[in-house]
């Protein structure tokens, strides 16, 4: 099966200034694709392209097959767009927006099913203008699918949502999946992309600077691992690095220290304190988040990485 | 046939939107029922002034005039600009329904809110200060209300890229449809305003389309339909038109 979306070389410049350096990326079917990148890394100039509301500067895209600066009417009854800045006229009810959206199309999805979907069957009689702000979002996210399209584009869906809207929107769109939509999603969370995407590509001022799945993202920083705990009283930063054989750094009275083998230093750090009587309180052993690997990819010139000071990886 | 059932759905909805928006009603609908009502209290006795045998004779084409002004240029020009900055507009234009049939729906909405009004105004006038109508003059004032809310609503279209935020269209919307009526002899007859205003006043559309509505209650028996009127409206309306083609914005300008 052909690619929902590719891209190639994909330029962009708005005057003199170039904002993508020819950037190339696919999307299979029936994926969840996760564009992560910090504000103005280039997420909404390649979305907006993608979505056939701006040009590019060189290079090839296909959505569909359809190449988005020639989109015709039939292209757009199979794309579902939810922008990431856009309100919604407040006077309107849920269900009046929806219906009015969904005559939009040729072959909408039942209104009371994409309700469903999105979870506001309860909210449907409800005017725009009562609900919270999750909830319009999730009214937005309503009028990107209720035409039923096959590629949903999805720009910054939780950004601005409190902690349990958001939770509320990633269920929703880990939903999806069953529905066999392939989604285009935008963030700048790195908890979202790896918690929601079958694939990430990182953007990092306009040039891809990683691709992979989660874990192999994660997996991309080595295995390193950290282990940490409270610096013992009476114990000193050398005195531990002797003992175990590594480096060590102290930041406010708590020990890191990052290995390749964990096991090893481990062992030695508890026969050490073993010895010398002291207790390691809040011990822990950490694994590398996706978090890590885009704090590192998304701000790799800024030459204080880390307040410890650690070596890179 | 499909374009046009989905036009008609989105007047309804566009309809539906202007009623539950109290700002709208009350500056499209209210405020020219009372101007009709206070003028007409105001010069009730001061016919010589006003040069006509009633005021109401005078002022209820005049009012009429100005409420296609207020409903085709203030109001959609207002209403476009406040979906384009919410990014409604966007979002329509990311959806398969054509651009023409969001522009004919607000031109639509606007005919319905308008000939809604005007009705209630000639009722008014002739049933409560007894300007008398004729068939003819029916069939006059219908044929320059459309006329007029067509040419106002390309106008208003063509005033939406100069309006680069909310703010400045209902400044756009207020201020300078205010001045042109009172040089275009909404408020006060013509015979009273220096020449040199009226001179400014001849120059948009808003006189000729009060002078034919007159015309039109005043003719006793024809429509009172003249080239003259005519050709100013249709050929203002032609540059709204134009320029609004041009020059129409669908993203919003307030932002980057």
């Amino acid at each position: 099966m052909a690619p929902v979306v590719t891209v190639r070389e994909l330029r962009k410049s708005y005057g003199e200034v170039e904002r993508l350096h020819g950037i190339s990326f696919s999307v299979e079917a029936g994926q969840i694709f996760g564009f992560l990148g910090t504000n103005g890394a280039g997420k909404t100039t390649t979305i907006e392209i993608l979505e056939g509301y701006r040009s590019r500067s060189s290079g090839e895209v296909t959505v569909l097959g359809v190449d988005p600066a020639r989109a015709d009417r039939a292209w757009r009854n199979r794309i579902g767009i939810v922008l990431q800045e856009s309100e919604l006229n407040p006077v309107y009810t849920v269900r009046e927006t929806v219906t009015m959206f969904a005559r939009y199309f040729d072959s909408p999805t039942p209104i009371g099913r994409t309700l469903d979907v999105v979870g506001l069957s309860a909210n449907a009689d409800e005017r725009i203008g009562r609900l919270s702000g999750g909830q319009k979002r999730r009214v937005d996210v309503a009028l990107g699918l209720v035409g039923d399209p096959d590629v949903l584009f999805l720009d910054e869906p939780t950004t601005g949502l409190d902690p349990a809207a958001r939770r509320e929107m990633w269920r929703m769109i880990d939903g999806l999946r069953t529905e066999g939509k392939t989604v285009f999603l935008t963030t700048h969370y790195m908890d979202e992309a790896a918690r929601l995407s079958d694939r990430i590509v990182i953007l990092r001022a306009g040039a891809i600077a990683a691709e992979g799945t989660p874990d192999e993202l994660s997996r991309s920083l080595g295995r390193t691992s950290d282990i940490s705990f409270a610096l013992p009283p009476g114990t000193t930063r050398s005195e531990i690095e002797t003992a175990v054989g590594t480096a060590a750094t102290v930041e406010s009275e708590t020990v890191r220290l990052r290995t390749d083998s964990v096991q090893r230093v481990l062992a030695r750090l508890l026969r050490w304190a073993e010895d010398a009587r002291v207790e390691l309180s809040s011990l822990q052993v950490t694994q590398p988040t996706l978090d890590d690997v885009f704090v590192q990819l998304a701000e790799p010139d800024d030459g204080a990485r880390g307040a410890d000071g650690a070596p890179p990886p | 046939m499909k374009d046009l059932r989905l036009t008609l759905s989105q007047t309804r909805y566009a309809l539906l939107g202007f009623l539950r928006n109290p700002r709208a009603f009350v500056f499209t609908i209210i405020l020219p029922l009372f101007l009709l009502i206070i003028l007409n209290t105001i010069f009730h006795g001061l016919t010589k002034f006003i040069g006509a045998k009633t005021a109401a004779v005078y002022y209820t084409p005049a009012i009429v005039s100005y409420q296609i002004l207020l409903a085709g240029f203030n109001s959609l020009n207002l209403s476009v600009v406040t979906d384009r900055e919410a990014g409604m507009l966007k979002r329509f234009r990311g959806t398969p329904m054509p651009s023409w049939v969001y522009l004919a729906s607000l031109i639509g909405r606007t005919i319905v809110v308008v000939v809604c009004a005007v009705a209630v105004l000639v009722v008014v006038g002739v049933v409560f200060y007894a300007v008398p109508i004729s068939a003819a003059a029916v069939v006059g004032v219908v044929v320059y209300t459309l006329l007029g809310t067509v040419s106002m609503c390309a106008l208003g279209l063509a005033a939406t890229r100069a309006s680069p935020n909310v703010d400045t269209a209902s400044v756009i919307g207020i201020f300078p449809t205010l001045v042109l009526a009172f040089v275009s002899g909404v408020f006060v007859p013509l015979a009273l305003v220096p020449g040199w205003l009226v001179d400014i006043g001849r120059v948009f559309p808003l006189e000729y389309l009060a002078a034919g509505l007159r015309t039109s209650f005043t003719a006793a028996s024809s429509t009172g339909i003249t080239a003259e009127n005519v050709g100013v409206l249709v050929g203002w309306g032609l540059v709204g038109m134009a320029i609004a083609v041009r020059t129409f914005e669908w993203e919003p300008m307030g932002r980057g």
